[in-house]
């Protein structure tokens, strides 16, 4: 780190203001990041009445209710297919459209700029324009489905508790593929050719180049970009239920949803904190494993 | 001219396939909303309208409060961006330049906050508003996604910083500036670009956001667009879905122009720096 030398000189010294300077964000960060998740842990141990909020002990009661409900284990299960369809679908097709848009075709900035703009609309439009475009009376992918003969149903996708979920994970990887391509296009300008050309003259085909050079050297940045989404994916809200509302008949209640309808239409507030910190203790052993990876793909590329 | 090798041509089908996928649900809700009811519900449905027309603007600031929510999101995302651009600077600038014992435990707080999920700290936060009397006050949001933004600011803008030389500093504050002196002349000039991404961010995740205002603004006098679009959604029964895409125009558009106006910005920005 750098620190600038300290000749004497007029004005307020380095430590105070410094201190000053920092002192704002730090009050925001411990009053809103700090303080509500130690209250949502110590919550988690109390029935919390939703009024009065008046404490009651209960140890681990709101753990134990909540292990034996089959709501929450439900949404569990959702979270996992909900969580895993959405990081394997993002990465694979991620890093596809990455080199794609990477590979010197003619037009490239531009699809850059046009593959990109999804990821910046905001959730409640995509849930709009994808509502309409699958409802069931003048939706157009309907219409488009059913003339190639592709579907023959006419009911919403997002009303079907067969598809419901799929439909979700579709509309959320239509956002967030951008994502992971921002970051490994951001990682393959840095890739040196020489390593590619030495590859290629070693007689390595384009698909033992890319298993061999592009992917090792992409690894660490992909690992972090999933690694978020993962969090990201798993606390989500806004999609799930601005398109399905957690319907049909809770097809499509994620656990973050769970913990929604816990707090604020059962007003169970303890359970609601249980559940956000199991989901937190998960979490954060899903973090171990993608950073032991990342060290991994780390050491591979040196 | 050179033919195309089979391969190449295949790839060019594949970029085309990939920017129409991401694109035609944006291009859907522009030609929606400009179309007549009547061609709207026709079956088959047509894609590009025959007939233009602004009636569904006119019809959505009449029969909606959107012009309310419009007024709502502009202040909060506005007041947000300005100070999470505003502390954010000052706190990075001091988390990268000054010694000061407990620093470093800062910065990992910040990093935790960023990785705090929005709906751990709903509970908690609710009822801290609520406690302040702020319920269904927008400086409530306001407070709330400077707080929540200010991690993700803080990052950008540190190793924005890292980059810059402390040179210019040091002959600043030889020539008699002081350090905020030297802070505000030599430093803030060099970081606009970074700030701006900043705040380009900024200002689309407060314009976006909805989970903390569906929950802490129940006053429709107070709702900001996402809860207020969603609302509208609702109620399709009462409003079309013309009225409903020329919503989502108006909400989207600002943030796809701020999207690509950053993307030239940025590239502009870069070897602007003060040293070369």
């Amino acid at each position: 780190m750098k620190t600038v030398n300290a000749t004497p000189r007029r004005g307020l010294s380095d430590r105070t203001l410094g201190t000053l300077m920092l002192l704002p964000a730090l009050a925001l960060l411990l009053v809103f990041a700090v303080h509500p998740f130690l209250a949502s842990v110590f919550d988690s141990f109390f029935h919390v009445d939703f009024l009065t909020r008046e404490h009651t002990f209960l140890g681990l009661d709101n753990y134990r209710r909540l292990w034996d409900d089959p709501a929450t284990r439900g949404a569990f299960g959702r979270s996992v297919l909900w969580v895993a369809g959405n990081v394997v679908v993002q990465a694979v097709a991620g890093v596809a459209l990455a080199l794609l848009l990477n590979a010197g075709l003619k037009g490239q900035t531009l699809a850059r700029g046009l593959v990109l703009f999804p990821y910046v609309v905001p959730a409640v439009v995509a849930a709009m324009v994808f509502r309409f475009a699958f409802n069931d009376t003048s939706g157009m992918a309907g219409y488009v489905l059913r003339t190639l003969g592709l579907s023959d149903s006419l009911v919403n996708p997002f009303a079907d508790p067969a598809t419901v979920l799929a439909a979700l994970v579709a509309v959320n990887c239509w956002k967030y593929v951008p994502f992971i391509v921002i970051v490994v296009l951001a990682r393959l300008q840095t890739l040196p050719g020489e390593l590619r050309e030495a590859a290629a003259l070693d007689g390595a085909g384009r698909f033992g180049v890319f298993r061999h050079v592009t992917l090792p050297w992409i690894a660490p940045a992909l690992v972090v970009a999933m690694l978020m989404r993962t969090i990201w994916t798993a606390y989500d809200v806004d999609l799930p239920y601005l398109l399905s509302g957690g319907g049909p008949m809770d097809t499509s209640t994620t656990v973050p949803l769970e913990i929604r309808k816990l707090a604020f239409a059962d007003q169970d507030l303890g359970a609601a904190s249980a559940l956000a910190v199991c989901v937190a203790i998960l979490l954060v052993a899903g973090a171990r494993l993608y950073l032991r990876a990342y060290r991994a793909s780390e050491d591979a590329t040196g | 001219m050179r033919t195309l090798r089979p391969g190449r041509a295949l790839q060019y089908a594949a970029l085309a396939a990939v920017v129409l996928a991401a694109d035609l649900p944006l291009l859907w809700i522009l030609c929606t909303a400009v179309k007549p009811d009547q061609e709207i519900i026709a079956y088959p449905p047509t894609f590009l309208p025959h007939e233009i027309t602004l009636d569904n603007f006119r019809t959505l600031f009449e029969i909606s409060s959107f012009g309310t929510y419009l007024g709502n999101s502009l202040i909060v995302a506005a007041c947000s961006t300005l100070l999470v651009v505003v502390l954010g600077t000052c706190a990075a600038y001091a988390l990268v330049r000054f010694r000061i014992p407990g620093l470093r435990w800062v910065g990992e707080l910040s990093l935790f906050a960023y990785l705090v999920p929005p709906i751990l700290v709903l509970v908690p936060v609710s009822q801290l508003v609520a406690r302040f009397g702020l319920a269904n006050n927008l400086a409530a949001l306001v407070v709330i996604y400077t707080a929540t933004l200010l991690p993700f600011a803080l990052w950008t803008l540190r190793s924005y910083f890292h980059g810059l030389t402390v040179e210019l500093e040091d002959a600043a504050m030889v020539d008699g500036c002081t350090r905020f002196g030297a802070f505000v002349r030599v430093v803030l000039p060099q970081s606009v670009p970074g700030m701006v991404a900043t705040a380009v961010f900024a200002f689309n995740a407060a314009w976006s956001e909805y989970l903390f205002a569906s929950t802490l603004m129940a006053d429709p006098e107070k709702l900001t667009l996402s809860p207020g679009l969603s609302l509208l959604m609702d109620q399709t029964s009462v409003y079309s879905w013309g009225v409903l895409m020329a919503a989502a125009l108006i909400v989207v558009a600002p943030v796809l122009v701020l999207f690509v106006f950053v993307q030239k910005f940025l590239v502009g920005g870069i070897g602007q720096g003060a040293v070369k």
